[in-house]
C-alpha cells in the first residue's frame, strides 16, 4: 500500500515523513525520527509514557495515527528545555529525585506542562488527578507532585 | 537536606528524553520480531507451518524449535526446544520483518497445529499433588524449632487463620527489549536485563560458544522489580537465532499483554497460620505452612514462611512450603519476594492476637521481640526494630489512635494499623575498577546495572567520598560485560556489594598517591607521615601539618597519564557467619473506608526503616516511598485472574490489571534510622525492599479498626468491604 506523505511541526521544527496507515504518532516518532524520548508503555493508551501534545492539547501519541498529525503542531519531551537550559519542570523533578528508572518521566512532564499551561496554579489534588493517566512503577508518586507543584510556584513568581 | 543527598546521576538525560535504553539502540538494516503464541493450556506443538506467512509483504524469516533444536538443553531453552506447551499464551515461534506491523502480520499468518491434552488451570484443582520442594530460594523449606504441635495444643490462647495473596504481575513500565546482533562468531546483545553477567553465561551455554565472544549491555534498565531475568531467555534467544540466520539485527519487545505471561509474576499463595500465646502475650508457638502456585515447566518458590522463623522470640515453631504445579505462568521472585505475602499473614495475625489478648497491637510486638536469631542461635549484627516501632509510632501520634469503630470524617470510617517488616542483608561478589586521569577526572566502572534505583548515583558518591572529590567530577560506568564482573540486581544487594569493592579500590590508589607524594621533593607533602594524610576537597593534606596540594598535582609532575585499580569482594559466606543480618521497619497507616461505598483510600502513612548507613537520604527515601506504593498495590489492586475453562489471563491491559495511580497516594513521612554494624563493610544494608512489605498487613489491620471487618485475603477491594464475597 502506498505510503502517506505527512508535513507537521514538531518542537518548531517543520517536519516531514512518510508513514504506513496503520502507523501510530508514537511508531513514527520512535521508529522513522529516532525521537526515542517518548516512551511507549502499553500501546493501548492505559500508561501516559507515550504522552505528546497536538496543537496544545495533551494526547497518547499511541492511540493517534500518523497520519492524523499532518499540518498539527506536536510538542513533545525533546522540546522541553531550551537549549541547555532545562524547563523548570526539569529543573524540579531532578532535585525532588521525582524519578526513579525513567520510563514514565518524559509523559510525567508533557502532562504537566499541559496542565501548567490550562492552569498556572493547580492545587494539589487537581496535580494528582490531571496526572492520574500517567503511571510510575518505581517513585511512589509523592515526589513528582512536589516537583510540580514547586515548579508552578516557580513560573508565577518568574 | 544533607549533603548526602545529591541528585540522581543520571538524571539530566531521564528528564530531556535523551536516555537510551537498550530497546532503543539503534541498528542499520534492524529487523522486528513478533512472537507466535498458541492458545491452548497443555498439549503439543505438532506442526508450525510459515507459508502463508512468507507471503507477507516484509517478511523475512521464521525461528521455532527446528531452529531452537541445537541449543544446549537447559531451564532456559526447555521452553523454546520442546514441542510441549505448559500455559496459554506460549509463544511456540518467532517471526521478523522489515516493520514491526509487517512482523505482526506475519506472525498472525503462522498456522500452528497443535493436540491439547487436559490442563490444570489453578491450584484448587491439583491439591492432591503438592509436594514439598527442597529448598525455598537459599533456605531449607520446612523448620522445626522446639515442638510447635504441643505448644499450639497447650497456648492459653490461640489465633489460627487461612491468608491468601493473589499472583502479581511485575509490569516495569518499560517492557522486556532485546536489539542483538551477530558479528562473525561473536554476539553483541542489547538487552534489559537484571544480570548481564548471568545472561552472558546462559547465552554462552546455550550457544556453546566461550563468554569471551558475547558482549551484554545494560546501561539504563526502565525498571525491572524481578522480572527481567532468566525467564527473560528463551524469547531474547530466539530473537539472536533469528539474527543467525538473516544476518541481521534483530529487535524483540515485548507487548504489555506478553508481559502478564512470559516473564514472571509473584507467586499465588494459600497459609494457614497459628500463634499460641500465654495470658501475659508471650508467643508460645507458630505454625506456618504454606502452599503455592508454580508451572509444569519450572519449580521457584518464595521464602514465604521463612520470616516467622526469625521476625519473633518463641521457643517453638514449626514453617513449610508446599507447591502445587499449574498450567499457567512461571512465578519469580517480586520486589520484597516472600517477606510481602508472609508478613501479611504474621502481621495479620498479630493483630488479631493483640484485639484477643487486650494488648496495643505495638506493646504486643515490643514485648516478642527476638534479641537474637534464634532459628541459627546466633547474634543479630544490628537489629533497630524497636527504634522503629518508637519512632514510627511517635511521628504517627499513635498514642492517639481512637477505639476501634469510633473514627468518622463524615462519610470515611477511619482506621489506623501498623505492622513489621524485615529483609536480609546480603551481599554478592564483586570487581570495581577506578581510574584517575592526570586532569583529576575519576572513572568508576562495574559491569553490574542500574535497574532504576540509583546504582550509577551510590556508586558514584562511595567513589568521590572515598577520594575526596565532589561527584561532579565522578564518571560512572555500569551494565556492560566487559566492565569487571558485578552483581545481579536483586535481594536488595548490590549497594552492599560493590561497597567494600570501591571502597578496596581507592584505597589502594589513595595509598599509591600518598606514597607517590611523600617521595617527591617538590611536593609539599614530601617526607610526610603516611598515616597523617587524608584526602579532602580534591586534595592530599596532612592532618597536622597545614599543608597540601591538589592530587592531581602530584599526579602531573610524574608525567602519568593517570593510575588505575581495582577493588574486589567476596559474598556473603551464610555458613560461616557469626551474626544474622537483617533490615527492619515498622510501617503506621491511616484509611478511610467510604460507608456507602466500601472503597478504601490510604490517607497517610509513616514508614520507619532501620537498614545500616544511608548512603543518599534523597533516594533512599525515594526507594522506600517507591517499595510502600507497590505493598499498597498489592494489598489494595493488584491481582491477576485466570479464566479456569481455558487457562488465560483474563485482561492482559494496564486497564484491567489495577496498579496504584497518582490519585490514590497519600502522605509520607519517612524515617530513616542509622545504624552502626560492626559486622557489615561500610555498615551497608540493602533497602529496596523493605518498604513493600508489612504495609499490605497494616492496611489490613486499619480495615479491621475502621470497620471491624477481617480481610484475610489480598488484594482488599471493595466487595471485601461490602461482605458480597
Ligand atoms: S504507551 Fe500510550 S498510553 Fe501507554
Ligand atoms: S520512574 Fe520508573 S516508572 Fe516511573
Amino acid at each position: 500500500m502506498a505510503k502517506h506523505h505527512v508535513q507537521t511541526t514538531i518542537n518548531g521544527d517543520p517536519i516531514e515523513f512518510l508513514c504506513d496507515t496503520e502507523e501510530t504518532l508514537l511508531d513514527v516518532l520512535r521508529n522513522q525520527l529516532n525521537m526515542t524520548g517518548t516512551k511507549e508503555g502499553c500501546s493501548t493508551g492505559d500508561c501516559g509514557a507515550c504522552s505528546v501534545t497536538v496543537d496544545n492539547r495533551l494526547v497518547c501519541s499511541c492511540l493517534m495515527l500518523g497520519v492524523e498529525a499532518n499540518g498539527k503542531k506536536i510538542g513533545t519531551i525533546e522540546g522541553l528545555a531550551s537549549g541547555d537550559k532545562l524547563h523548570p519542570l526539569q529543573q524540579k523533578f531532578l532535585e525532588h529525585a521525582a524519578l526513579q528508572c525513567g520510563v514514565c518521566t518524559p509523559g510525567f512532564l508533557v502532562a504537566s506542562k499541559a496542565l501548567l499551561e490550562k492552569n498556572s496554579n493547580p492545587t494539589e489534588t487537581e496535580v494528582r488527578y490531571w496526572l492520574a493517566g500517567n503511571l510510575c512503577r518505581c517513585t511512589g508518586y509523592d515526589k513528582i507532585v512536589r516537583a510540580v507543584m514547586d515548579a508552578a510556584h516557580e513560573i508565577r513568581s518568574a | 537536606m544533607s549533603d548526602r543527598s545529591v541528585p540522581r546521576y543520571e538524571a539530566a538525560l531521564k528528564v530531556t528524553g535523551r536516555a537510551a535504553y537498550e530497546g532503543e539502540v539503534p541498528a542499520v538494516g534492524l529487523l522486528h520480531a513478533a512472537l507466535v503464541e498458541v492458545p491452548i493450556a497443555r498439549g503439543d506443538v505438532v506442526a508450525v507451518d510459515a507459508s502463508e506467512a512468507e507471503r507477507t509483504s516484509g517478511f523475512a524469516t521464521m525461528v521455532s524449535y527446528a531452529d531452537a533444536e541445537p541449543l544446549k538443553p537447559s531451564p532456559a531453552t526447555a521452553l523454546i526446544r520442546d514441542r510441549a506447551v505448559h500455559f496459554a499464551g506460549q509463544p511456540v515461534a518467532l517471526v521478523v520483518a522489515d516493520t514491526l506491523s509487517a512482523a505482526r502480520d506475519a506472525a498472525r499468518a503462522v498456522r500452528v497445529t497443535t493436540q491439547a491434552r487436559p490442563s490444570v488451570t489453578h491450584m484448587a484443582q491439583a491439591l492432591n499433588t503438592a509436594y514439598v520442594p527442597a529448598m525455598v530460594g537459599r533456605f531449607p523449606s520446612v523448620s522445626n524449632r522446639g515442638d510447635a504441635t504441643a505448644a499450639l495444643a497447650d497456648a492459653d490462647r490461640v489465633v489460627r487463620h487461612r491468608y491468601e495473596t493473589a499472583a502479581n504481575i511485575h509490569h516495569p513500565l518499560e517492557p522486556h527489549a532485546v536489539v542483538c546482533w551477530w558479528e562473525g562468531d561473536k554476539a553483541v546483545v542489547h538487552t534489559s536485563t537484571q544480570a548481564v553477567f548471568g545472561t552472558r553465561a546462559m547465552i554462552a551455554h546455550a550457544f556453546n560458544m566461550p563468554p569471551a565472544d558475547i558482549r551484554v549491555i545494560s546501561r539504563l534498565l526502565g525498571g525491572g522489580f524481578g522480572c527481567k531475568g532468566q525467564l527473560w531467555w528463551p524469547w531474547m534467544f530466539l530473537a539472536m537465532l533469528a539474527a543467525k540466520k538473516t544476518g541481521r539485527p534483530v529487535r524483540l519487545e515485548l507487548t504489555r499483554a506478553q508481559m502478564f505471561r512470559l516473564v514472571g509474576r509473584r507467586q499465588e499463595t494459600v497459609q494457614d497460620l497459628a500463634l499460641g500465646f500465654s495470658t501475659n502475650g508471650c508467643l508460645t508457638g507458630i505454625a506456618h505452612h504454606v502452599t503455592a502456585q508454580s508451572s509444569t515447566h519450572a519449580e521457584y518458590s518464595d521464602a514465604t514462611a521463612v520470616y516467622t522463623r526469625y521476625l519473633y522470640a518463641c521457643p517453638n515453631v514449626t514453617t513449610s512450603h508446599l507447591l502445587v504445579r499449574t498450567n499457567e505462568p512461571q512465578p519469580v521472585p517480586m520486589r520484597a519476594p516472600g517477606t510481602a505475602p508472609g508478613l501479611f499473614a504474621l502481621e495479620s495475625a498479630m493483630d488479631e492476637a493483640a484485639v484477643r489478648l487486650g494488648f496495643d497491637p505495638v506493646d504486643l510486638r515490643v514485648r516478642n521481640f527476638a534479641d537474637h536469631d534464634q532459628e541459627a542461635g546466633r547474634p543479630w549484627s544490628s537489629n533497630s526494630l524497636r527504634d522503629c516501632y518508637c519512632i514510627g509510632a511517635e511521628r504517627f501520634g499513635w498514642a492517639r489512635r481512637p477505639a476501634q469503630g469510633t473514627a468518622v470524617d463524615g462519610r470515611w470510617r477511619i482506621g489506623w494499623g501498623m505492622a513489621s517488616t524485615m529483609y536480609p542483608a546480603i551481599r554478592q561478589a564483586a570487581k570495581v575498577r577506578v581510574q584517575l586521569a592526570a586532569d583529576g577526572a575519576v572513572l568508576v566502572q562495574c559491569g553490574t546495572q542500574d535497574m532504576g534505583s540509583g546504582t550509577y548515583t551510590a556508586l558514584g558518591q562511595i567513589t568521590a567520598d572515598a577520594l575526596g572529590v565532589p561527584v561532579d567530577r565522578v564518571t560512572v560506568e555500569l551494565g556492560d560485560t566487559v566492565l569487571p564482573d558485578g552483581p545481579f540486581s536483586g535481594g536488595s544487594q548490590v549497594t552492599a556489594s560493590i561497597f567494600p569493592a570501591a571502597a578496596a579500590a581507592t584505597a589502594k590508589l589513595r595509598a599509591t598517591i600518598a606514597a607517590m607524594a611523600i617521595a617527591d621533593e617538590a611536593s609539599p607533602l614530601a617526607g610526610q607521615r603516611l598515616d597523617d594524610l587524608e584526602f579532602r576537597d580534591g586534595s592530599i593534606r596532612s592532618r597536622s601539618g597545614n599543608v597540601g596540594e591538589p592530587w592531581a598535582n602530584v599526579l602531573a609532575r610524574k608525567g602519568t597519564e593517570g593510575l588505575e585499580a581495582e577493588g574486589e569482594s567476596g559474598a556473603t559466606q551464610h555458613p560461616d557467619l557469626t551474626a544474622t543480618s537483617m533490615g527492619y521497619g515498622a510501617v503506621f497507616v491511616e484509611i478511610g473506608v467510604n460507608a456507602g461505598l466500601g472503597e478504601i483510600r490510604v490517607r497517610r502513612v509513616c514508614g520507619a526503616f532501620a537498614a545500616g548507613r544511608i548512603l543518599n537520604p534523597l533516594l533512599a527515601r525515594s526507594q522506600y516511598v517507591g517499595g510502600l506504593v507497590g505493598g499498597i498495590g498489592m494489598a489494595l489492586h493488584e491481582r491477576t485472574e485466570t479464566d479456569r475453562a481455558t487457562g488465560r489471563m483474563l485482561g492482559e491491559t494496564l486497564a484491567d490489571y489495577l496498579i496504584p495511580t497518582h490519585a490514590d497516594m497519600p502522605e509520607f513521612d519517612i524515617a530513616l534510622i542509622e545504624e552502626d554494624d560492626p559486622h557489615l563493610p561500610g555498615s551497608v544494608k540493602g533497602i529496596g525492599m523493605l518498604g513493600t512489605a508489612g504495609i499490605q498487613a497494616a492496611i489490613a489491620n486499619a480495615v479491621f479498626h475502621a470497620v471491624g471487618k477481617r480481610v484475610r485475603s489480598l488484594p482488599i477491594r471493595i466487595e471485601d468491604v461490602l461482605g458480597r464475597r
